[in-house]
């Protein structure tokens, strides 16, 4: 009986039964699952001080994102009459729902730090040079997206929050020069937040957004096997080409390889010996489900300790005094708040400098900084190197001014925005309307 | 010759369908900019002069403040010229609960960061003795609507 059902299943996703190492090799090619690795690794790019498995974690809470999120699908009304209720719902009388729902959203703040934090080791291990400069972009485009499916994400439950949130958010996106009004109107549907806006931030949140963050993802991942594995491989692989053999050349398949300048039966062995590597399979694949299950653990373990926040229903005549973004958002509303310069009679606001010129310049110098990075290949995939002092200071002081942003935002601000000390007491202050 | 028309027949033919489906494109980019909108109109009425107190009276549903002087009246509007939040006020200032903007009692900037002063509205006496807002047509500073005195 087993094994009939083994046969089956077998058959429909793995019809071929390793007898020998090289067919093993061809048999992880020709599994379903399996062919999105490459046969071989070498132990530097698996290795967990290297890379931290960051990119792994980020991309487990994605998929418990996916999975947590189709079924919020099934009990969530993208109205503004019901969504509301219908989180209230998820909460108080769905079986369950309330872990749910705090999963989903533990699991989505954990993503936005992660991808960060993802970025800052690939930053500090000097990954994104070479080749790998397309794959850091693509990273860019992938910390965005996460960020845009945050944003959409909490506007959702249309509690006080988000009715604010997109209030201001659109405003900002008003200021822009020229296109700003026009792209207000778009993302509302309208002037004003209603209905219309719900519905576009709904079908944006559980569609489009995460159909490119897959699409994205799937070539983020083609593009480190395509690289050769992780940059950490970078220094032996200096090593091995030193070494004096003969280098297979075939230009038959450079068609394959967006890479330039290495055939793919070099970027298939990585330049790399046989001792340097083992199967992807089991070794591989034991510690990505690894990760996996410590992951969705961990943010199980978070959902039956601590409940997803949520405020009143959106009211659109009162906000809440003050009235905070939630924490990976702060530190932008720390910048919109206290930006807005005045040239003798002209005034720019606050909105454009610190809700779009700021945050362009520091996306402008993420897509930047790898064309500008003239350390050699020797600072390449090994961490804090010596070489990259200079550059890992000033990304480390830009995370700091952004902490210290987030937590004076978070922290110090009372009502009306002003500053208090966390110990001193806030005025309670009377409903003055 | 004849190739040179089955050329410009050939490239008219792939130019066409090629332009069908861009313009497709823009139709569909088109759909998401919306004709009619189910708003409320600009122009709205409130309560009679005489049910106002003196001083500021918020109106949640407008947002907005109606402003009454003796039997002056004017109106400021109670979102904030920096990103849209509600003011609220004070007693002797209006305050902004996002990011802190402060106006004075006519609703010039006094700080943070908002960069324009509150709208005043323009107000005038409807038919049936309502107060009438258009918050489409600002006026300056210091306009004010008066009502015949037996009224108020
Ligand atoms: C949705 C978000 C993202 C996911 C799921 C993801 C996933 C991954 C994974 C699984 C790896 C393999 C190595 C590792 O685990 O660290 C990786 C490598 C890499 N990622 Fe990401 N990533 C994301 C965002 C980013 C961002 C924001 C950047 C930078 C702007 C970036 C740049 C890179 C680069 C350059 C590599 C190759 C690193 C190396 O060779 O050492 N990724 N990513
Ligand atoms: S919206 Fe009022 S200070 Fe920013």
């Amino acid at each position: 009986m087993a094994t009939s059902v083994q046969r089956w299943w077998h058959k429909l996703v793995w019809p071929w039964s390793p007898l020998s190492e090289r067919e093993a090799s061809e048999a992880i090619v020709r599994n379903l699952w399996l062919h999105w690795f490459p046969a071989k690794v070498s132990g530097r790019s698996m290795s967990w001080s290297y890379s931290l498995w960051l990119g792994t974690v980020a991309a487990s809470l994605f998929v418990i994102l996916t999975v947590t999120g189709v079924m919020l699908m099934f009990f969530y009304v993208p109205s503004t009459e019901r969504a509301y209720g219908s989180i209230k719902d998820l909460q108080y009388a769905v079986s369950f729902g309330r872990i749910l729902r705090n999963q989903h959203r533990w699991a989505a703040e954990g993503m936005v730090a992660l991808v960060f934090i993802h970025m800052a080791r690939v930053f500090f291990t000097g990954a994104y040079r070479g080749a790998r400069v397309l794959n850091w972009l693509v990273g860019v485009a992938l910390l965005l997206l996460t960020l845009m499916l945050s944003f959409t994400g909490y506007l959702l439950p249309w509690d006080q929050l988000a009715y604010w949130a997109i209030t201001v958010g659109t405003n900002i996106a008003s200021e822009a020069p020229v296109l700003g009004p026009t792209f207000k109107y778009l993302l509302l549907g309208g002037h004003f937040v209603g209905q219309q806006t719900l519905l576009r931030f709904y079908v944006l949140h559980v569609f489009f957004l995460p159909a490119v963050v897959w699409i994205l993802f799937a070539y983020h991942m083609w593009r480190v096997r395509k690289d050769g594995g992780l940059a950490a491989i970078e220094p032996l692989r200096a090593m091995r080409r030193a070494e004096p053999k003969e280098m297979p050349r075939s230009k038959s398949y450079s068609l394959f390889g967006l890479t330039p300048g290495t055939s793919v039966a070099v970027m298939s062995s990585m330049g790399l010996e046989e001792r340097d590597q083992v199967a992807s399979s089991p070794n591989l694949t034991r510690r990505m489900i690894l990760v996996f299950l410590v992951v969705f653990n961990i943010t199980l373990l978070l959902s039956l300790l601590v409940n997803a926040p949520l405020e009143g229903p959106a009211n659109p005549s009162v906000t809440p005094n003050p009235a905070k973004a939630p924490w990976y958002f702060v530190w932008l509303q720390e910048l919109v708040a206290s930006t807005t310069v005045h040239l003798g009679k002209v005034t720019i606001s606050g909105g454009l400098v610190g809700g779009i010129l700021v945050p362009g310049v520091l996306l402008a110098a993420l897509i930047l900084w790898p064309f500008f990075d003239r350390s050699t290949v020797s600072a390449e995939g090994v961490w804090f190197a010596r070489e990259r002092t200079r550059q890992n200071v000033v990304f480390a002081v830009i995370t700091v001014a952004i902490i210290i942003l987030i937590i004076v935002g978070m922290y110090l601000r009372g009502p009306y925005w002003r500053l208090y000390w966390p110990w001193s007491p806030r005025p309670v202050l009377p409903r003055v309307l | 010759m004849e190739t040179d028309r089955r050329t410009i027949l050939r490239w008219l033919g792939k130019g066409s369908v090629f332009a069908a489906f861009i313009a497709q494109i823009g139709a569909a980019a088109r759909a998401f900019f919306p004709n009619v909108l189910y708003e409320p109109p600009s122009t709205f009425k409130l309560e009679r002069p005489e049910d106002y107190p003196q001083g500021y009276s918020f109106n949640s549903e407008h947002r907005l403040f109606v402003v009454r002087a003796a039997n002056k009246f004017h109106v400021i509007s109670a979102i904030c010229t920096h990103l849209g939040c509600t003011v609220q006020w004070r007693g002797t200032e209006f305050d902004c609960p996002c990011h802190g903007s402060r106006f004075d009692a006519n609703g010039n900037v006094i700080a943070g960061p908002a960069p324009r002063p509150l709208p005043w509205f323009e107000v005038s006496l409807s038919p049936d003795g309502l107060l009438e807002v258009d918050s489409a047509e600002t006026v300056p500073q210091g306009s004010a609507f008066t009502t015949p005195t037996e009224k108020a």
